[in-house]
């Protein structure tokens, strides 16, 4: 069962880095390698089991603030988070954008229902240049850190989840037989 | 010791209680046992020369002559010629695998494989017994730690055992649940090309980031590390757990008789009886794996045998062995490329390829791997010891023995949930470092509802049906709200081992709503149980003493820990806990001296109760030591004497 141990402490504490979006991957790695060596739970191996399981707790809390921080939409997200902004279920999209999406998902559709690799691959390749422009656009908008720039920053990522999933779904494609 | 950290003037202690681990390579083909001693790993061999082939590998083949105990290794495969439908080799390739699964593989195997209600698949000898795949495995790890045991001069404390990469969960569970049965306490299980990569890294001093590539008898796996500083952390994990050098041997066979359909109508429209048609089957792939082997060294091969009264006779060269692992080989393709996708990396910015798996000593692999990764593969060490070796690396680590290696590994597969109209919602993508978690919230949708179904999963796939199944649970004890009102939160958990562990709460009312599993391929701890239990009618010590000496085991190591940890360490114990934790110790070694296991059980959880805030201190002092990335020397220094002040 659940306790309160395993409640989310703050992924950019728990790797001791700085709460900004700018962060170096190479930084990010690094700092999570070396804690990783003090926190892994092979160094709790020959423990007691209730110290060994605190141990796990603990490693599995680093582990998944690196998968937040190390990731650009995850990390913007947290950051968000921290703001006091969260992105709910229900958001509203730009109208433009949705019709867009929409009809690129159905491009999406009926190249993999005809087997048309060649053109999800080209789909792929333009979302992912999509992808990549609104991360880097995130990065400003975090520096700034108004709130003005801040419910940007939201929107952005609103339309980032739209465009992860499309990928993904590009992904699935290009994996089948 | 309660921490396992590098700190000078502890190695006396530790080499005084050295314990006995070993590494496990529990192959398709062949297994074999390794241990560290002198700081470096190495195989153990058979105690006696028991004729040809590599004296440290045994071949995965296990042989049960009606009544008797069951053979193993080369014995097996002796009996096996006469006996086919009792000798059981490539069992691994069943291992948490429904019939459906394998059902592809019954025509060339001699063994009669049947369903179990659609669970893990079973294996029905000739006189009706029907074994798990479990107990197969567990036949050849029991021969491991006897030939360990014989070796080391005694009783193992601990194992660590190889799992494809690639292996899902249930492949794992069943692994674990085999090393249980032959007796071993499973220290952790380890991906086959990490603990390669492991052997590789620490005998070379290697920094960079490296591709693995592993084509065994029965599985393929491909990683990309990142060696760093006795750091080896997986990028990314990839392969396919039924891909390895058996395909091709088969594929081999099936180019021999000219044309796929040949081969099921040759060896089962006949009407052949189940034990000549599987002699021919057995002799055929022998046949197929022969000549591939002789491939490696030469240019043609000559290849015979006899299928359903049907005389092949050929020769084969490397152009056609090229050509039959074609399609195999493509598929590996993919799997390469999809790997440096998601690490991030091309092919051109890798430091080096390494190849493990006795597959991969064929040129045809070779070439494969050198056009795929655009370079010379690494062969330095033997493909067939290396998972080994690294394995006894890492038992070692686990032992308090090796103090500066840390291996970070991923899961393999996403793990999901089935959501409405058969979706699966991913909790955790695939390549997430281990051990790791994720919570998801899901709320009731009729009025008055107390439980819920749910349906866990494993795989890429957008759709349940396309996923592997790994368990369903049902959740019982919601408190009755109106529809929509209930907050019930699941929470997945990847332990180290990459096995999944599932909570369920019930947040409004803090309830901690109950959890039936029902694995879907999975064994049952009850049926764990009765394995044990019947595979000790047999066995040499009966179970009670196996426990008495698991238990004594358990308490004296943790009787150790927390005395060391007192000694180094009394700043931080109060007085009340000291006085607690003493009397705790006291009754454990009081009981140890006993012969009852379950009161060595309690004592035990005794003394982790009595001791838990110190050692909840202990590892708070750890974690605070990394925060700042000080040692754990340097904080003590900045603490107050007494932990009452702080």
């Amino acid at each position: 069962m659940l306790s309160a141990e395993t409640q989310t402490p703050d992924p950019f504490a728990m790797l001791g880095l700085p709460a900004r979006f700018d962060l170096d991957t190479q930084a990010i790695e690094t700092r999570f390698r070396e804690r990783s060596r003090e926190l892994h739970p092979d160094k709790f191996a020959g423990a007691p089991a209730a110290e060994r399981a605190q141990a796990l707790v603990r490693a599995r809390a680093l582990n998944d603030a690196y998968q937040v921080v190390r990731r650009p939409q995850r990390r913007a997200e947290a950051l968000l988070a921290r703001a006091g902004l969260t992105i709910g279920d229900h958001e509203q999209l730009d109208p433009a954008f949705l019709m867009e999406i929409l009809e690129l998902r159905e491009e999406l559709a009926e190249a993999r229902a005809a087997g048309k690799l060649e053109l999800v691959n080209e789909l792929q390749t333009a979302m992912q240049g999509r992808r990549r422009a609104l991360e880097q656009g995130l990065g400003p908008l975090f520096a700034a850190g108004d709130a003005e720039s801040l419910a940007a920053a939201k929107r952005d990522l609103i339309t980032l989840r739209y465009v992860v999933r499309y990928l993904d779904e590009c992904d699935a494609a290009l994996d089948e037989d | 010791m309660l921490f396992q950290i590098a700190e000078p003037g502890e190695s006396n202690e530790k080499a005084a209680c050295k314990k006995r681990v070993v590494g496990i390579d529990l192959g398709t083909t062949n297994s074999l046992v390794a241990h560290v001693a002198d700081a470096s790993p190495a195989v153990i061999a058979a105690g006696s020369a028991s004729g040809g082939g590599d004296d440290a590998m045994v071949p995965s083949v296990v042989s049960y002559p009606p009544g008797g105990e069951p053979l193993v290794g080369r014995e097996a495969m002796a009996r096996g010629v006469e006996h086919p439908a009792d000798t059981i080799a490539s069992v691994k390739r069943l291992m948490g695998r429904a019939l459906a699964d394998v059902a592809a593989i019954q025509p060339l195997v001699p063994y009669q494989l049947v369903d179990d209600q659609g669970r893990m698949v079973k294996v029905r000898l000739g006189d009706g017994r029907e074994l798990s795949p479990v107990q197969v495995s567990a036949a050849i790890l029991t021969e491991l730690r006897q030939r360990a045991e014989n070796a080391l001069g005694g009783a193992l404390d601990g194992a660590v055992i190889t799992v494809p990469a690639y292996f899902d969960d249930a492949q794992r569970q069943a692994t674990r649940d085999a090393g249980r049965l032959a007796g071993l306490e499973v220290l952790r299980l380890v991906a086959e090309p990490t603990a390669a990569a492991l052997a590789y890294g620490l005998d070379r001093g290697t920094r960079g980031t490296y591709a693995v590539y592993d084509l065994g008898g029965g599985t393929f796996d491909v990683s990309i590390l990142t060696l760093v500083d006795g750091v080896f952390e997986v990028r990314a994990t990839g392969g396919d757990s039924a891909l390895g050098g058996d395909d091709i041997d088969r594929a081999i066979v099936r180019w021999a008789l000219g044309d796929d359909a040949s081969f099921d109508s040759a060896s089962r429209a006949l009407g052949l009886a189940q034990d000549e048609r599987g002699r021919d089957v057995a002799r055929a792939i022998a046949a197929a794996r022969a000549a591939k082997e002789r491939l490696t060294e030469a240019e043609s091969a000559a290849l015979a045998f006899e299928l359903g009264g049907r005389r092949v006779s050929t020769t084969i060269t490397r152009e056609d062995l090229a050509r039959v692992c074609a399609p195999l080989l493509e598929r590996s393709a993919r799997a390469c490329r999809r790997v440096l996708k998601d690490a991030g990396y091309q092919a051109e910015d890798l430091d080096g390829v390494v190849l493990v798996g006795g597959s991969t000593r064929s040129p045809v692999v070779r070439d494969h791997v050198r056009a795929v990764f655009g370079r010379e593969p690494m062969c330095e060490l033997d493909p067939d010891h290396v998972v080994a070796l690294g394995a006894a690396v890492q038992a070692d680590v686990l032992a308090g023995g090796t103090t500066d290696v840390v291996l970070i590994d991923v899961v393999p597969l996403s793990l999901g949930l089935e959501t409405m109209g058969g979706v699966v919602e991913k909790l955790i993508p695939r390549n997430s470092t281990i051990p790791c978690g994720a919570t998801q919230t899901f709320t009731t949708y009729a009025d008055n509802q107390t439980g819920f179904d749910l349906h866990v999963l494993q795989g890429e796939r957008e759709t349940a049906d396309a996923c592997r199944s790994l368990a369903r649970f049902t959740l019982r004890g919601v408190p009755p709200m109106v529809a929509g009102a209930a907050r019930v939160e699941i929470s997945f958990q990847v332990d180290a081992d990459g096995i999944l562990h599932v909570a369920a709460h019930e947040q409004m009312s803090g309830v901690a709503a109950t959890i039936q599993v029902k694995p879907s391929y999975g064994l049952t701890d009850e049926e764990v149980e009765r394995m044990l239990l019947e595979s000790f009618d047999h066995a040499e010590e009966d179970l009670a003493e196996r426990n008495l000496r698991i238990e004594r085991i358990e308490a004296d190591r943790i009787l150790a820990a927390t005395r060391a940890a007192m000694e180094k360490d009394a700043r931080l114990l109060d007085a009340d806990v000291e006085a607690a934790t003493r009397a705790a110790m006291a009754d454990l070694e009081r009981l140890v001296a006993g012969t009852d296991h379950v009161a060595i059980r309690h004592g035990i959880e005794a003394l982790d109760r009595a001791s838990k805030p110190f050692a909840e201190r202990r590892m708070n002092l750890a974690v605070e030591a990394a925060m700042k990335g000080k040692s754990i020397d340097e904080v003590e220094r900045d603490l107050p004497a007494h932990p009452e002040v702080r």
